[in-house]
Formats: C-alpha cells, sequence, structure tokens
C-alpha cells in the first residue's frame, strides 16, 4: 500500500503549524487547487493508451511475440522492429504489447481480489466488536510488518514458480492494507450522522452496511486502488524477474527483461523497452491515483478563500 | 530629546491570491529610551504586524515608510547588520509561551543562543543565563536548565521566553501579547516581572495588546490602532479619562468590569462606533 | 518512556510470533519433504522415516508447531538442502553483505534527501510543490532491477566508470572480518581494496536508495515547512540567529521527527529489495540467497532467509523507537503526562510506500 507517498503532507507531530511564523496570508491562500493541469493530462491519456493495449496490443502487434527467428537474433531498432529483437531474434516491440495485457490482468486481478478480501476483513473488524476486531487487527500487522515481496517470494515458493504463483501470493500479501483502510472508513461512517438516522428509522445492520456505509467509503477505496496499481505491477514485474513469477519466455515484462537481461551489453533494448512499458504505466497510474485524490478530498481541493 | 525607536509612516503589504493586501497604512510611534509604550486594538488591527516589521521578521512583506533606531534606519539595514539588531539590540517576546519554545531544545540551549551567536563562550553563557531565569522567579534555575519545555508550567515558559529576549540586553523589547495565554494571576506576575526587568536596565518595551484592562498599570503611553494605522495616541491616564476617538471609547467600554450587571450583554465596539458619527478616515472593514 | 518502549516491544513480540505461525505455515504448504532434506540426498527410505520421527515431523500440527517455534528461538532454522549446511550459518554469511549494501543505500538516501528537502522547505512555493509531486509519483513508479540494468548500462558498460557486478576486482582479496566487504578492507588497512569495494558498491546503493530519496525528500520538506512556519523558529530569527543556523540548528532536529519513522520503515523495504538488487549486480546476500533458495526449492533456506528479514525489519523498528526518543524529549516523559496530540510514536500506516520498495 502507498498510503504514505499520500499521507505525507500530513504535518509531523513535532511541527506545530499554525503558528504565526510564515506569512499572514499563507494560511489563507489556496494550497493546491483541484485543476487538470497538463501533467495529469497526459497521465490520463497514457494510462487509457495502456489500458488499450492490454485490450487491443495483441492486434496491433506486428509480429508473433513467441516466434524464434535466430537469424534475426539481437538486431536494433529498426523500421521492421521497432524495439528491436532480443537474443531469440522475437520482436520485442510485439512481446511489450503482448505484455500489457499479461502484466495490467495480473495486476488487476491482484487488486480486486486483495479488495474484495480487505474490504470483508476491514467490515468485519468495524463492526464486529472489540475483540473481533483486535484479532483481525493483529493478523494485518503481521502481514504488513513484511515487505512485501518477501511474503510472496515466500508464498509463490510454497506454490511454485509461475505467474499464477505470484498472482495467488500477492493476493494473499496485499489485502491487509485494505483491511486497515476499509476498516478506518466504514468506523468513521458508521458514527456519521446520517447513519445513526438511518439505525433510529430501525434499517437492519447488513442493508445499513452494503446500502449506507460501503458505498460512503468506495471513493476514498478507489483512489488506494488506483494508487496501487504501479506498486502491485512492480512487484509482480521483479517477481518475474527473479524467475519466481511468470517464467521466462512468455511475454510479461519483467520476464522479458530477466530473459534479456544477459546480454545488456549488446542489446540493451530488449532491456529497456520492457522497463519503460512498465515505468510508463507505472508512473501514469500513480499520477491519475493522486489526482483522484486531489479531486476527491475537499480539504486538499483549493478554498475559495 | 531623540526617541529610541522611530517608526515613521510605516506601510506593509503581503502577497495576497489576489495581488499585494496592504496591512499597515502609515503607522508613526515614536518610544524614548527607558519608555513603556502600549499599542492597542482589535486582533487585525495590525499591531503585530507592525512589531514583525520593526524586526523585519517576514520575508514576504512589502515593506515601506521608514524605522530608525538610535539614528539606524532598519529599513534599508543590509540583511546581515540586522541580525545584529535583533536579539542584541531589539528583543521580542510572543504570545502562546507552549509555541514559543523549541520543544525538542532544552531552555538552557535556547536562552543561550542570542549570547552563543555573538561569540559568547558556552560556560559564561551558561552563567548568565541561569542568572537571569533566576532573577526572572524561575526556582532551582542551575539544575532546571537543561530541562525541555514541557517540563515547565505556562507562567514559567513565559519567563523562559522572557530571558531568551532580554538576555543579550536589549535596549528595546516588544512584548507581543505576552500574557494572553497565561491565567489571570499569572499574567499579573508576568507583567509585574517585565515592568521591573524594563526599570532595573531601563529598557524601553512596546507591549502590544487587545486588552486595555492590563495597560493600565504597565505602560506610560498608549497608542490606539485600527485598520492598520494609529487613531489615537496619548498618556495612559488622559486616554483612560478623556477618550477622543470613538474607536478607542469602544474598546474602553468592551473591557468587562467586575461591578457590571452580569445579565447584561458585553459591549462590543462596533456598539461604540455605531454610536458615533463615523470618523473620517476610517477605512473599509478588515482585509484579513 | 518505559511504557512507550513497553508497548512497542510488545508489539514486536506480536509480530514476531506472527511470523512464526506464518513461516510455519509455508513450511506446511512448501514444496520438498524436510525430512529427506535433513537426512540428506541419499538417504534409504528408512533412513527419512528414522529423521521425520526425531524431528516430530510425523506428529500433528499442533504438536509440531511449538516444538517449531522453539527451535526458531534457539536459532535453529534447519538445514539447507542445497549447501548442505545450517540455514543460520548460511544467513549469517549472507546478510552482511546485504546490510553493508542497505546502509549504504540508507547513507545515500539521507545525505540527497535531507539536505534537498530542507531546501524544497525553504524555498517553497508552487514550483518546488510541483516538483516534489512528481519527482515521488515518478520515483516510485520505477522498477527497481531494471533501474539497476540501466545504471550498468550507462555506468558501467558505455562509460566504464564503475564496475558492472561483483563485490572487488578479480584477483583482490580482503580478509573476512565482518563480512563487509569494505568495511574488511578499511579494517585490514587496504586502501585500493576499500576504494574498490565502494566503486563495486556504488551502482547497488544508488539503485536501492532512487526510489526512497524522493519519499523522504519530500517528508522533510513538508514537515519542515510546517516547523518554519512555527513561532519558535520566528524567534529564533528574532535572536539574530542567520538563516542557516535558523533552519539547521533551531529547525531540522524537529522536522526529522517524522522522517525517522519512514527511514526506518524504508531499511526494512530495503532489505526486501536485496532480492531484486543483489542478483543484477551479482552480489552476494540475503536477498540473492533467498531468490535462490525459491528456485532451488530449498524449503529450509526460504523460510530461514524470510524469517530473518521479517526479524531484521522488526528490529528496525525498536532502532526507530530509540531514535525518536532522542529526537524527541516529549516521548520520554510519562505517558499520562504527555499531551494527547502527541503521537510522534505512533507509526505512520505500516507498509506505506511499499511500491517505492520494488
Amino acid at each position: 500500500m502507498k498510503t504514505a507517498v499520500v499521507s505525507m503532507t500530513k504535518q509531523g507531530p513535532d511541527a506545530p503549524g499554525g503558528g504565526r511564523g510564515g506569512s499572514i496570508l499563507r494560511r489563507t491562500r489556496p494550497s493546491r487547487t483541484g485543476r487538470t493541469s497538463i501533467v495529469d493530462r497526459v497521465a490520463l491519456t497514457v494510462a487509457a493508451v495502456m489500458v488499450l493495449t492490454a485490450f487491443i496490443g495483441p492486434l496491433l502487434a506486428p509480429h508473433d511475440p513467441y516466434a524464434v527467428d535466430l537469424g534475426q537474433a539481437l538486431r536494433g531498432p529498426s523500421g521492421a522492429h521497432w524495439f528491436g529483437t532480443d537474443a531469440n531474434g522475437r520482436d520485442v516491440f510485439s512481446r511489450v504489447l503482448y505484455g500489457a495485457r499479461v502484466s495490467l490482468l495480473a495486476t488487476v486481478v491482484v487488486i480486486a481480489v486483495a479488495t474484495l478480501i480487505g474490504t470483508l476483513i476491514g467490515t468485519l473488524a468495524a463492526l464486529g466488536g472489540r475483540i473481533v476486531d483486535e484479532i483481525l487487527m493483529r493478523i494485518c500487522d503481521i502481514g504488513l510488518s513484511l515487505p512485501a515481496i518477501i511474503l510472496a517470494l515466500g508464498l509463490a515458493a510454497a506454490l511454485g514458480p509461475g505467474l499464477q504463483s505470484a498472482v495467488i501470493a500477492l493476493c494473499l500479501t496485499w489485502w491487509p492494507g485494505y483491511a486497515r483502510l476499509v476498516r478506518t472508513l466504514v468506523r468513521d461512517v458508521r458514527d456519521a450522522e446520517y447513519v445513526e438516522a438511518a439505525r433510529t428509522l430501525g434499517v437492519s445492520t447488513p442493508r445499513l452496511v452494503f446500502r449506507h456505509v460501503l458505498p460512503n467509503s468506495l471513493d476514498t477505496l478507489y483512489v488506494q486502488t488506483t494508487l496501487d496499481v504501479s506498486a502491485v505491477m512492480l512487484v509482480i514485474s521483479g517477481l518475474s524477474f527473479v524467475g519466481v513469477g511468470a517464467q521466462v519466455p512468455s511475454a510479461e515484462w519483467g520476464a522479458m527483461i530477466a530473459g534479456a537481461a544477459g546480454n545488456l551489453t549488446n542489446g540493451w533494448w530488449a532491456v529497456v523497452f520492457p522497463g519503460l512499458a512498465i515505468m510508463l504505466t507505472a508512473v501514469s497510474f500513480n499520477l491519475v491515483g493522486d489526482w483522484l485524490r486531489v479531486r476527491n478530498d475537499p480539504t486538499l481541493r483549493g478554498r475559495q478563500s | 530629546m531623540k526617541p529610541l525607536l522611530e517608526v515613521r509612516d510605516l506601510r506593509a503589504g503581503f502577497p495576497g491570491p489576489d495581488g499585494p493586501v496592504e496591512i499597515l497604512r502609515g503607522v508613526n510611534l515614536d518610544i524614548a529610551a527607558g519608555e513603556k509604550v502600549a499599542l492597542v486594538g482589535e486582533s487585525g488591527s495590525g499591531k503585530s504586524v507592525t512589531a514583525r516589521a520593526v524586526l523585519r521578521l517576514d520575508r514576504d512583506a512589502d515593506l515601506g515608510g521608514r524605522v530608525t533606531l538610535d539614528g539606524t534606519d532598519l529599513l534599508t539595514l543590509p540583511e546581515r547588520a540586522m541580525r545584529d539588531i535583533r536579539g542584541a539590540r531589539i528583543g521580542l517576546v510572543f504570545q502562546d509561551p507552549l509555541a514559543s519554545l523549541n520543544p525538542v531544545m532544552t531552555i538552557g540551549w535556547q536562552i543561550m543562543q542570542p549570547l552563543v551567536i555573538r561569540g559568547v563562550r558556552k560556560k559564561e553563557a551558561r552563567r548568565r543565563g541561569i542568572d537571569l531565569l533566576e532573577r526572572l522567579g524561575v526556582r532551582d534555575a542551575g539544575r532546571r536548565f537543561d530541562d525541555y519545555p514541557h517540563q515547565f508550567s505556562g507562567g514559567m515558559r513565559q519567563r523562559v521566553v522572557i530571558a531568551i529576549a532580554v538576555i543579550a540586553e536589549p535596549a528595546l523589547l516588544i512584548a507581543d501579547e505576552p500574557t494572553t495565554a497565561l491565567d489571570v494571576r499569572v499574567q499579573a506576575q508576568v507583567l509585574t516581572l517585565l515592568r521591573e526587568l524594563a526599570d532595573e536596565r531601563s529598557m524601553s518595551v512596546l507591549l502590544i495588546t487587545h486588552d486595555l484592562g492590563i495597560v493600565a498599570g504597565f505602560a506610560d503611553r498608549v497608542v490606539v490602532m485600527r485598520h492598520g494605522a494609529p487613531v489615537e495616541e496619548g498618556q495612559v491616564d488622559a486616554i483612560y479619562a478623556e477618550p477622543k476617538h470613538p474607536y478607542t471609547r469602544g474598546l474602553l467600554a468592551s473591557v468587562p468590569r467586575i461591578d457590571d450587571d452580569p445579565s447584561r450583554r458585553l459591549t462590543t465596539v462596533d456598539d461604540a462606533l455605531d454610536a458615533d458619527v463615523p470618523v473620517a478616515g476610517a477605512l473599509e472593514g478588515g482585509s484579513r | 518512556m518505559t511504557r512507550f518502549l513497553l508497548r512497542r516491544l510488545i508489539t514486536s513480540v506480536v509480530v514476531l510470533f506472527g511470523l512464526g505461525v506464518v513461516t510455519f505455515l509455508m513450511s506446511q504448504v512448501l514444496p520438498g519433504d524436510p525430512a529427506r532434506a535433513a537426512a540428506g540426498r541419499n538417504a534409504t527410505a528408512e533412513q527419512v522415516a528414522a529423521v521425520s520421527a526425531r524431528l516430530g515431523l510425523d506428529q500433528p500440527i499442533w504438536e509440531q508447531f511449538p516444538r517449531y517455534l522453539g527451535n526458531l528461538l534457539q536459532g535453529d532454522l534447519g538445514t539447507s538442502v542445497f549447501t548442505q549446511r545450517p540455514v543460520l550459518d548460511d544467513i549469517a554469511e549472507a546478510l552482511p553483505s546485504s546490510i553493508e549494501l542497505v546502509l549504504a543505500a540508507m547513507l545515500i538516501n539521507v545525505v540527497i534527501a535531507v539536505p534537498l528537502g530542507v531546501y524544497a522547505a525553504y524555498r517553497r512555493g508552487r514550483a518546488t510543490d510541483v516538483a516534489a509531486r512528481l519527482i515521488v509519483l515518478f520515483g516510485a513508479g520505477v522498477p527497481v532491477f531494471w533501474l539497476g540494468l540501466m545504471l550498468q548500462l550507462v555506468f558501467a558498460d558505455r562509460l566504464g566508470m564503475l564496475p558492472l557486478t561483483g563485490q572487488l576486482g578479480f584477483g583482490r582479496e580482503v580478509p573476512e572480518l565482518t563480512g563487509m566487504t569494505s568495511l574488511d578492507a578499511l579494517l585490514s588497512g587496504d586502501m585500493a581494496a576499500f576504494g574498490d569495494a565502494v566503486a563495486h558498491l556504488l551502482l547497488p546503493a544508488v539503485t536501492l536508495a532512487a526510489a526512497f530519496i524522493a519519499v523522504v525528500a519530500r517528508t522533510v520538506r513538508s514537515s519542515m515547512i510546517s516547523v518554519l512556519d512555527s513561532d519558535y523558529i520566528t524567534l529564533a530569527r528574532a535572536t539574530g540567529a542567520s538563516e542557516r543556523r535558523v533552519v539547521i540548528r533551531h529547525g531540522l532536529r524537529n522536522a526529522l521527527v517524522p522522517v525517522s519513522t519512514i527511514l526506518g520503515m524504508q531499511l526494512g523495504w530495503m532489505l526486501g529489495s536485496t532480492v531484486l538488487v543483489e542478483s543484477v549486480f551479482g552480489r552476494r546476500g540475503i536477498g540473492a540467497y533467498a531468490v535462490n533458495a525459491v528456485l532451488q526449492n530449498d524449503l529450509y533456506a526460504v523460510i530461514g532467509s524470510v524469517l530473518v528479514i521479517g526479524v531484521v525489519f522488526v528490529l528496525a523498528n525498536i532502532v526507530v523507537d530509540l531514535v525518536q526518543l532522542w529526537l524527541n524529549p516529549r516521548l520520554r516523559q510519562p505517558a499520562r503526562a504527555r499531551p494527547a496530540a502527541v503521537t510522534a510514536g505512533e507509526p505512520l500506516e505500516k507498509g506505506a510506500m511499499e511500491g517505492a520498495a520494488l
């Protein structure tokens, strides 16, 4: 979870603001507006292109991503092979296009499953009473006490190498962050007045949760999931890179880099382009997530004084 | 005799969201050596900004006019020379003693700073710091010198803040609402202390406050400010006995009195202003 | 103060216990027969059964688990199938090299990020605000292993400035004292080897640090901004202190309190990222060991690595607590006297910025 990137703007505990240092007018000046900057537009476009590529990339690919042609091995970028060819003569551009589907799909599955588990556990913790809450949150603590990649590495090892294992391992690793987030959100909403009012009107608890509480938590949740796309994608490609995720001939970006790393000095393009693809996707989703966050958070939107 | 501090037509603008905002619109103020002057006004009247402008503490403020201390124009002084004025010639005390002290440094370290940066040896600075704290009524000052701010009560903290302000023996002390955050009993103690200290060292004091109730026993002269400019000034007794400006009358009337009828609503400054014909030159509502 | 530490220690113990449970469950699921592993490759079925009985592997899990925990407490992490040595010995050999790498990365991180953040706070404004946001969001999106390869490509291959892989140049050797190559070279007084070791350390350390620098700089910046806005800073200025002194002597320590929490967590994530970085740069270390163990199906070695990294992570958090006690005197007083607003001891969202680690 990348919550801290987001919450970084929180003031430190020992940094009492609101003093009379600084300018007198500083506090009334809008800190950041909810307007969409050029950077945000570019990021939105890139993210959209990446998603589109995941859908139609294979249709656009000029070559078969798995077709070995040793006569064409390690050719640099050219008109025929825009991103060059790898050590087996496979077209890197086509493989990068195919890879979008593999990488994004794996990422989406992880986030969807982790969100689902996290939402269930988080809601349960928020509404299930003290003891349930305590137990579930300690489990989350344990899950969050290890770097995700290490836990996922261990779990993937238990399941045997392969993209599926990596995905399952990450699903099992990633949910505690969401559980915590949802717990906080549900607790906030639970104590809100309109829920109080609904309860007084005799609305049943499950109905309350699904009709009133959860929908109000969704905004924050989907901002978080967008921000997590990059983190999850990086872990998956990392696992593939070390050989625990997608296996080498596969057109998964991390695995492609792993396969080409041995020829870094005489075939840099086969390493550079898949990496750029990961980076562009991850960065654009980060920017989009941050943009959504600012848009959703009324306290961050410029206060028109 | 030439005054110690002479403020002439001081103006201050700050960058705002819609262009610069003028907070001070021509402040005139004289303080003679050893004199205690109170600068009075509502919050937003520009009295704190005046204090900060004299010391040039707001980096983004656009200052105009003239501020002279002992004949030196402070507004045109290079930043380096200005640093020699701050702390050594003019000391500053703020309202909230907790926020005024650095929470992660010992009070001793903070008290010694004005001396240490001027080349006084640590040992000597420490001795003077402890002596001063003792003079200011901090019991067991030697032992408490290395304690942290959170280990002191509000009144004691304000004594520490005063110690920082006066340890380098400035000719002028600017006290910006020094007692507002304190409870009434401690307020009186701190004010008495400030007055004694000023008299002992023949130090001038500029007391900034919104509370006319504390001015009478302290200051020699009062300057009343509103909307970034002084509206009335005079000797304390004269102002109390015969306020000329309706705003001053309003301020005086709004000081709650122990013999007031408790069922009556407290008088506000606006009540007094409403009762009077608007004065020429009274400006539009505060722009902050 | 004692209460603060006590609470943190209890949390650590809970987490460590949980780690034991998780790794135990892993050992139940992981492929590979631990009894066969312990008995050796050429053992007969009877020998394996005997070992299995001796290790208690034929007993139900609720009896195995306490035994497992007991073994862990005694430092018995089992035997590696691959090296045929106790896993703890293997890890003890690999870990110093990883710690060397992580500490070097942390040094680079702090040395670059803190001044950068302070400067950005001092020159605040819309431009630095936007720049800080972009750099952080970009930094969190770069795959660390790919960054390592790119740095190799540019600085080692194309420019030939730095060595490509390894820990020391060919034919060079230093006595094994601490296991940290550069430190060993320094201790043995071999300055040439020291320079060589540092040159080998530089690229991997920069790779590891890169993702974190922006985050730390931004944290320093935002906490410094609120510090610079506080009354005590204005009063520090009013004492006549120079701007430099105001920012560094009066402000920095306050600003570093929240930063220390982040740095502590980053220490753990960096250790996790050695999994990716060490293989790129051909360094020995716990990351490379863990990856090998997974690829070799080396059950106990995998579990041992996960466990040790977890323990180091927990230890790093304890160190952070101690650093905070030093930075923030308010935490040192008894808890009941502490103002409710002071929560510096509370960790930021754990697992935060996980992505930056990869």
